[in-house]
C-alpha cells in the first residue's frame, strides 16, 4: 500500500489568529512584527501584494504602512500558542499519527485510512479546523513528507486547488513538477539551489529526474534523499514526539541602547534565568554557555561592536545561579564602554539529560566559586512562578526594566485573560 | 527429613519514609470516615461547560439585545464554534466586520438573525449582507 502523508499548514498563522477575533480584518492588510516591532514576521495575503517582503524592517515600509492603512501587530505569542494548540487538537483527531512540525504546521499520517477519496478527506480536515478555531489551513498530500511539503505550497499558490491537493498520481506529479522552481522544495536552500542551478536544475522536475547518486556525489546525501522523496520513496520518518532541542537560546533587541555594564548584566541575568527554567522544564543540564552582545547593524552611524565569548563548563548544570555568575564573567570579559548596545543574548548548548552521569561534586563547586547545584530550591522556584507568573527571581534580574522590547500593538490576551475577552453585542 | 515452613521477614529499605494515602479519612475515637470508601473526584465546572475544549472560547457581552434570553451586559458567553448553527440556536456571528450576539431564525425560508428585547431590530439576512457564523453560545456565565 502507498504511504499517504499529510502536511496541513496554516495560511499567513500569526494574521489569522489576531482576525479570529477582529473579523473587520478580514480582506484587510495585516502585518505581524517581529519581537521589539522591529521587523515584519508575518504578512497577510493584501500585504503579500503589495510586495513587502519577509523581514524587512518596519521603518523601510512606514510609507506604504501609512499609505495602504495597513494594520500592524507586535507579536503575541501566549495567543499563537493557544490557537495552535486548537489546530493541532482538532488535526489529531484525523490522523492516528502525527507529527507537530512547527507553530502552524503539522504533518499526518493518512496510509491506510482514506483510500477511497484523499481529497475529500482532506477537505473534511480543512472544513473542521477553519470551523474549529477560525483558522484557514491549507493540505497537501502525497506518499512522502517531500511531496506533501511540495503539494502544500501548491495548493496554497493556486486558488483552484479549493486549498487541497494530492499528488499521490505521479502524472499530475510531473505536470506541477515542470512549472515550480526547484528552490521551493522542501529543504533546499538558497545555496543549495544555486549549485543545481550550475548544474542545469531549474525546475522540481530537473531535480527529480536526476538520480539520487549522481546528486549524492554532486552535492550531498540530504538533497539525494530528496530526490528519492520527490519520486515517492519515503527517506523522511514522521516523528511523533518531539526531541529535546540541542541548544537554548535567550535574546532580544532592546527598547533603547543600552550603555551601562550593569543594565546588560541584568538583562542577561533575565535570559540565564528564563533559559534555565526552559532547560529544567526539559529535564537537561547544559555544559556550554555562550554570550553575545551587539550594537545595532541597522545603524551603521553609530560606532559598531559585536563579541561573543564561550565557557565551557567542567559539570553540567542546570541552576539559574550558576549561568547567572557564569555569563557575568563571560560579560565581563567582552563588554566595552563607549558603545550602545542593542541587542545581548545567552546560548546554552552541550545540553545532556540531567540524570546523565558524571554530575558536579560538592567540593567542585567550592574550587570552582559557583554557587552548589540546588535542584530542589530550582523545583520550587519553578513551580511558585508556573502559579504566580514571575513572582521569584534572582537579585541579579534587576528591578528596571526599561530595556524591555517594545510590543505597543499587541492584541488582547483574549483566550488567556478572563479581562481581556473579546466583546459581543 | 522434616521440612518448616518458614517467612523471611525484611526491614523495609527506606524506614523512614511512609507513604500515606492522600485522602486517608481523620480517625475519631478510632472509628473510621463512612465516606473512606466513597471519595470519588472533585466536580470541575469545565467538564460541565466545554464539550470540545479546542473548539470553545470565552466571549463577554455587551448591550442588552439578548436580555429576553437571559443575557446581560458583562455576562460570559461560552461559545462553541464546532457545533452546527441551526435555526433556535443563539449565535456569535461577524456581521459587517463587528462580533454579535442574536438568535438564528429561519421564517418563510428567510434566514434571520433575532434580538430578544423588544427596543432591538430584528435583523434580515440578504446576500449582500457581509455575515459569517462565528460559533454557537452554549451557557451563559451570569454573576448574582
Amino acid at each position: 500500500m502507498q504511504a499517504l502523508i499529510v502536511l496541513a499548514d496554516c495560511n499567513n498563522f500569526y494574521v489569522s489568529c489576531e482576525r479570529v477575533f477582529r473579523p473587520d480584518l478580514i480582506g484587510k492588510p495585516v502585518v505581524v512584527l517581529s519581537n521589539n516591532d522591529g521587523c515584519v514576521v508575518a504578512r497577510s495575503k493584501e500585504v503579500k501584494d503589495l510586495g513587502i517582503k519577509m523581514g524587512v524592517p518596519l521603518f523601510q515600509i512606514q510609507q506604504l504602512v501609512n499609505q495602504h492603512q495597513i494594520q500592524l501587530f507586535s507579536s503575541h505569542y501566549s495567543l499563537y500558542a493557544d490557537m495552535s494548540a486548537r489546530v493541532m487538537s482538532i488535526l489529531e483527531e484525523f490522523a492516528p499519527r502525527l507529527e507537530v512540525y512547527s507553530i502552524d504546521e503539522a504533518f499526518l499520517d493518512l496510509t491506510g485510512v482514506c483510500h477511497q477519496d484523499p481529497v475529500a478527506y482532506g477537505h473534511r480536515i480543512r472544513k473542521a479546523v477553519v470551523r474549529a478555531t477560525g483558522i484557514p489551513i491549507c493540505v497537501g498530500m502525497g506518499p512522502t513528507k517531500t511531496l506533501a511539503k511540495l503539494a502544500n505550497f501548491a495548493a496554497k499558490k493556486w486558488l483552484k486547488t479549493g486549498g487541497v491537493l494530492d499528488l499521490s498520481d505521479p502524472v499530475r506529479r510531473e505536470k506541477l513538477m515542470r512549472i515550480v522552481p526547484v528552490g521551493e522544495v522542501w529543504g533546499i536552500g538558497s545555496r543549495t539551489t544555486e549549485k543545481l542551478n550550475q548544474l542545469g536544475i531549474h525546475s522540481v522536475w530537473d531535480l527529480a529526474s536526476q538520480s539520487s547518486e549522481r546528486i549524492h556525489a554532486q552535492l550531498n546525501i540530504v538533497v539525494a534523499r530528496t530526490v528519492m522523496e520527490l519520486n515517492g520513496i519515503p527517506c523522511l520518518e514522521l516523528q511523533e514526539i518531539a526531541a529535546n532541542k540541542q541548544q537554548l537560546v535567550c535574546s532580544r533587541s532592546f527598547s533603547r541602547r543600552l550603555t551601562e555594564y550593569k543594565e546588560l548584566s541584568a538583562a542577561l541575568a533575565e535570559f540565564c534565568s528564563r533559559a534555565a527554567e526552559k532547560l529544567r522544564k526539559q529535564h537537561s543540564v547544559t555544559g556550554c554557555i555562550t554570550v553575545f552582545i551587539r550594537t545595532s547593524p541597522f545603524n551603521t552611524q553609530e560606532p559598531q561592536y559585536q563579541r561573543s565569548a564561550t565557557l565551557k563548563l567542567d559539570t553540567a548544570t542546570q541552576d539559574t545561579r550558576t549561568l547567572i555568575t557564569t555569563a557575568n564573567r563571560l560579560l565581563t570579559a567582552i563588554f566595552k564602554t563607549g558603545y550602545g548596545y542593542q541587542k545581548c543574548g545567552v546560548q546554552l548548548s552541550q545540553l545532556q539529560s540531567q540524570s546523565a552521569p558524571g554530575q558536579l561534586e560538592l567540593f567542585d563547586f567550592v574550587a570552582s566559586g559557583l554557587p552548589t547545584e540546588n535542584r530542589p530550591l530550582m523545583a520550587a522556584m519553578d513551580r511558585i512562578n508556573q502559579r504566580f507568573p514571575k513572582a521569584v527571581s534572582v537579585a541579579a534580574t534587576g528591578f528596571d526594566k526599561s530595556w524591555k522590547p517594545k510590543a505597543e500593538r499587541v492584541s488582547p490576551r483574549y483566550t488567556t485573560d478572563w479581562r481581556e475577552l473579546v466583546g459581543v453585542k | 527429613m522434616t521440612m518448616t515452613a518458614f517467612t523471611v521477614l525484611l526491614p523495609t529499605l527506606r524506614p523512614w519514609v511512609l507513604p500515606l494515602p492522600l485522602f486517608s479519612g481523620k480517625v475519631a475515637a478510632g472509628f473510621p470516615s463512612p465516606a473512606d470508601d466513597y471519595v470519588e473526584k472533585n466536580l470541575d465546572l469545565n467538564e460541565l461547560l466545554v464539550q470540545k475544549p479546542a473548539a470553545t472560547f470565552f466571549v463577554r457581552a455587551q448591550g442588552e439585545s439578548m436580555l429576553g434570553a437571559g443575557i446581560h451586559p458583562d455576562d460570559i458567553l461560552v461559545v462553541d464554534r464546532s457545533l452546527e448553527a441551526v435555526p433556535g440556536k443563539i449565535v456569535i456571528c461577524a456581521l459587517n466586520g463587528e462580533l454579535t450576539v442574536k438568535r438564528l431564525a429561519q421564517e418563510k425560508g428567510q434566514w434571520q438573525l433575532n434580538a430578544e428585547n423588544p427596543a432591538y431590530a430584528d435583523i434580515v439576512i440578504y446576500d449582500d449582507l457581509d455575515l459569517v457564523i462565528w460559533g454557537v453560545v452554549t451557557t451563559v456565565i451570569h454573576a448574582v
